[in-house]
C-alpha cells in the first residue's frame, strides 16, 4: 500500500469534519435550527457563533443541518448514478453494436443540456423539492460517468483474461461481474467522487433558484439564497454556508484526484 | 481429426453502406489437426492467423465453409464445447485477471462448468513448474514467464482435447521462450492434447510443431511436415520467410 499524499489526507480530513458537523446536527449539537434565539440579523457572537438570520434564528445549527441535507442528497444521487452508469456502461462497452450506439446517443442527448437547464427542466416536470434535486443530480452526472465506464469497459473487454473466460464457457453475468466490473471499479469510484462534487454544486444552484430543497428545511443552497437578500447588511448569512460549500467541493475533488492517482494507472506496471 | 476447417472464408465489413469495405481475413482456408498433433501456423502480421484461431475456438463464425470438432459440426452454442478446447493467448500482461488470485484463475474453467476444483489447482500449478503457494498470489507479483505458465495451467485444468496457443511465447524473452516451449512439449507428451500453435516466429514453431501451415493475406499457401518445410519449402513465400530467419 502506497501512502496517500498530504493533499488527499487534507481533503479527507476536511470531508470528515463536514460529516461530523452534519451528524452533529442530528443529535442537536449547536442548537435547534428552527428556534429563535435572539434579535434579527446579529453578527457572530456568543450564543450565535455564526450570527442570526432575518428571523432571529442562529445560523450555526442551520448550516449544520444544511450540510447534512446537501451531502445526503448528493450521495444518494451519486449511488443511483453509479448503479445506472455501471450497468449501461459495462453492457454497452462489452457488447458493442446497436446497444452501444443506442446508449451512447441517449447519453449524448443528456450531455448536450447545460447542467442547470436540465435541472430546471426536471424541477418543472417533477415540481420543486428534494425529489427534483435528486433526479437532477442523477441526470446531470449520468452522461460523463456512463461514457467513462463504457470506455474503460471497452478496453477491459479486449483483454486476454476476458477472452479466456469466454473460451472456458463462462456465461455473460460471470464475465461482466467477475472480470469486467472489478476492473472498471476504479473508474467508477473516481468518477463517483467527482460526481459528488458536481451533485453538491447542482443542489446548491437548484435550491438557490428555489427549485430544489424547500424552506424551512435547510440546505446549503437554501441558506445561500436566503442570505443573499441581506448580503450587505448581514454578510455572515452567506459567508457561513458559502465557505462550507466551497470547502466541500474542493475537498471532494482533492480526494478524487488522490483516488485517481492511486487506482487508475496502477494496473500497468511499467514494462513486461 | 480433432479439428477440421473446410473451405472457411471470413469476411469483415466496415464503413457506410454505399462505400462499404469488404475484407477477406480468411479465404477458403482448409486445415486439419489430428489427435495428439501440433499444427504450427505461421505468417506475417495481418495474414489471418488470429482470425483462424478465433474460428477454431468458435469465437468467430465463418462467413462460409464448415468447421468440425472431433468429427462433428461445430455446435451452435459454443458452451457445449466448454472444457474440451482451451487457449493460451498472446499477452502475459493481460492473460490473468489482476483482481483474481492465481488459484481462482486456474480454477475458473472448472468453476464455470460447475465442477469442484479440489486439488486440481495445486496439482496443475506443480505440473507447470510453480509451487502450490502461487495459488494465493496476485498476477502483478508474477513475472511474464510465470504468468504464461499459469495460463497454461488454466488451459490444461479441464484436460482439453485441443489447445490453441496464439503467439503464446512471442512476448517473452528468448531464454524464457525456450523454457515455455519445453514445458508445452512435455505436457503434450503427458496429456496428449492436440494443438494449434500460432506464431510469427519460425524458430519457435519448428521446436514444437509436427506440421506447418503458412498463411499469407488470408490464404494457406503451403502445408507440410516440419522437416520437409524447413529443408525444402515448396512455395516461393515460404522460401522468403525461411531466408529471413
Amino acid at each position: 500500500m502506497k501512502k496517500l499524499d498530504r493533499l488527499t489526507v487534507g481533503g479527507l480530513a476536511c470531508l470528515a469534519v463536514l460529516v461530523v458537523f452534519a451528524l452533529g446536527s442530528l443529535v442537536g449539537a449547536g442548537g435547534d435550527p428552527d428556534a429563535i434565539v435572539g434579535p434579527r440579523l446579529q453578527p457572530p457572537g456568543p450564543g450565535w457563533w455564526l450570527g442570526t438570520d432575518n428571523l432571529g434564528r442562529s445560523v450555526l445549527p442551520r448550516v449544520m443541518e444544511g450540510v447534512g441535507t446537501t451531502l445526503l442528497l448528493s450521495s444518494v444521487a451519486v449511488l443511483v448514478t453509479a448503479a445506472v452508469s455501471a450497468t449501461f456502461g459495462i453492457v454497452a462497452g462489452y457488447r458493442g453494436g446497436y446497444l452501444n450506439e443506442l446508449v451512447m446517443r441517449l447519453v449524448e442527448v443528456l450531455y448536450s443540456f447545460p447542467a442547470i437547464v436540465l435541472a430546471i427542466l426536471v424541477a418543472a416536470v417533477l415540481g420543486p423539492g428534494q425529489t427534483a434535486a435528486l433526479a437532477s443530480i442523477v441526470l446531470v452526472t449520468i452522461p460523463l460517468m456512463t461514457r467513462l465506464v463504457r470506455a474503460a469497459a471497452v478496453a477491459v473487454s479486449q483483454r486476454d483474461y476476458v477472452t479466456s473466460a469466454v473460451i472456458s464457457g463462462a456465461r455473460l453475468p460471470r464475465v461482466l461481474g467477475r472480470h469486467v466490473l472489478p476492473n472498471v471499479a476504479g473508474t467508477i469510484a473516481v468518477q463517483g467522487t467527482y460526481a459528488l462534487s458536481v451533485g453538491i454544486a447542482v443542489e446548491g444552484g437548484l435550491s438557490f433558484l428555489g427549485f430544489g430543497v424547500q424552506p424551512p428545511q435547510a440546505s446549503l443552497g437554501v441558506l445561500i439564497q436566503q442570505g443573499g437578500t441581506y448580503m450587505i447588511a448581514a454578510p455572515w448569512l452567506i459567508l457561513g454556508p458559502g465557505v462550507v460549500l466551497v470547502a466541500a467541493i474542493l475537498a471532494i475533488n482533492v480526494v478524487g484526484d488522490g483516488l485517481r492517482d492511486r487506482l487508475e494507472p496502477r494496473e500497468t506496471r511499467s514494462l513486461t | 481429426m480433432i479439428l477440421e476447417l473446410d473451405g472457411v472464408t471470413v469476411t469483415f465489413t466496415a464503413g457506410p453502406p454505399l462505400r462499404r469495405i469488404h475484407l477477406n481475413a480468411m479465404k477458403h482456408v482448409s486445415l486439419a489437426v489430428a489427435e495428439g498433433e501440433t499444427l504450427g501456423l505461421v505468417g506475417e502480421s495481418g495474414s489471418g492467423k488470429t482470425t483462424t484461431s478465433r474460428v477454431a475456438l468458435g469465437l468467430q463464425r465463418p462467413t462460409s465453409g464448415t468447421v468440425r470438432f472431433d468429427g462433428r459440426p461445430f455446435p451452435k452454442r459454443r458452451r457445449e464445447l466448454a472444457g474440451r478446447m482451451q487457449a493460451v493467448l498472446q499477452h502475459p500482461h493481460w492473460s490473468l485477471n489482476p483482481r483474481m488470485r492465481v488459484g481462482q484463475s486456474v480454477a475458473e474453467p472448472l468453476t464455470v462448468l460447475g465442477r469442484p476444483a479440489g486439488d486440481a489447482v495445486t496439482e496443475m500449478l506443480e505440473h507447470v513448474g510453480l509451487e502450490a503457494s502461487f495459488a494465493g498470489r496476485y498476477p502483478h507479483e508474477l513475472s511474464g514467464g510465470q504468468r504464461q505458465r499459469v495460463s497454461i495451467a488454466r488451459a490444461l485444468v479441464t484436460r482439453p482435447a485441443f489447445i490453441v496457443f496464439d503467439e503464446a511465447v512471442s512476448a517473452l524473452d528468448v531464454s524464457v521462450q525456450v523454457q515455455i516451449l519445453n514445458l508445452i512439449k512435455d505436457l503434450q507428451a503427458e496429456y496428449g492434447f492436440s494443438a494449434l500453435f500460432i506464431s510469427h516466429d519460425l524458430g519457435a514453431v519448428r521446436y514444437v510443431a509436427d506440421r506447418i501451415a503458412v498463411m499469407r493475406s488470408g490464404e494457406v499457401v503451403e502445408t507440410a511436415d516440419t522437416e520437409t518445410f524447413y529443408t525444402a519449402p515448396a512455395h516461393e513465400y515460404s522460401k522468403q520467410l525461411l531466408e529471413a530467419l
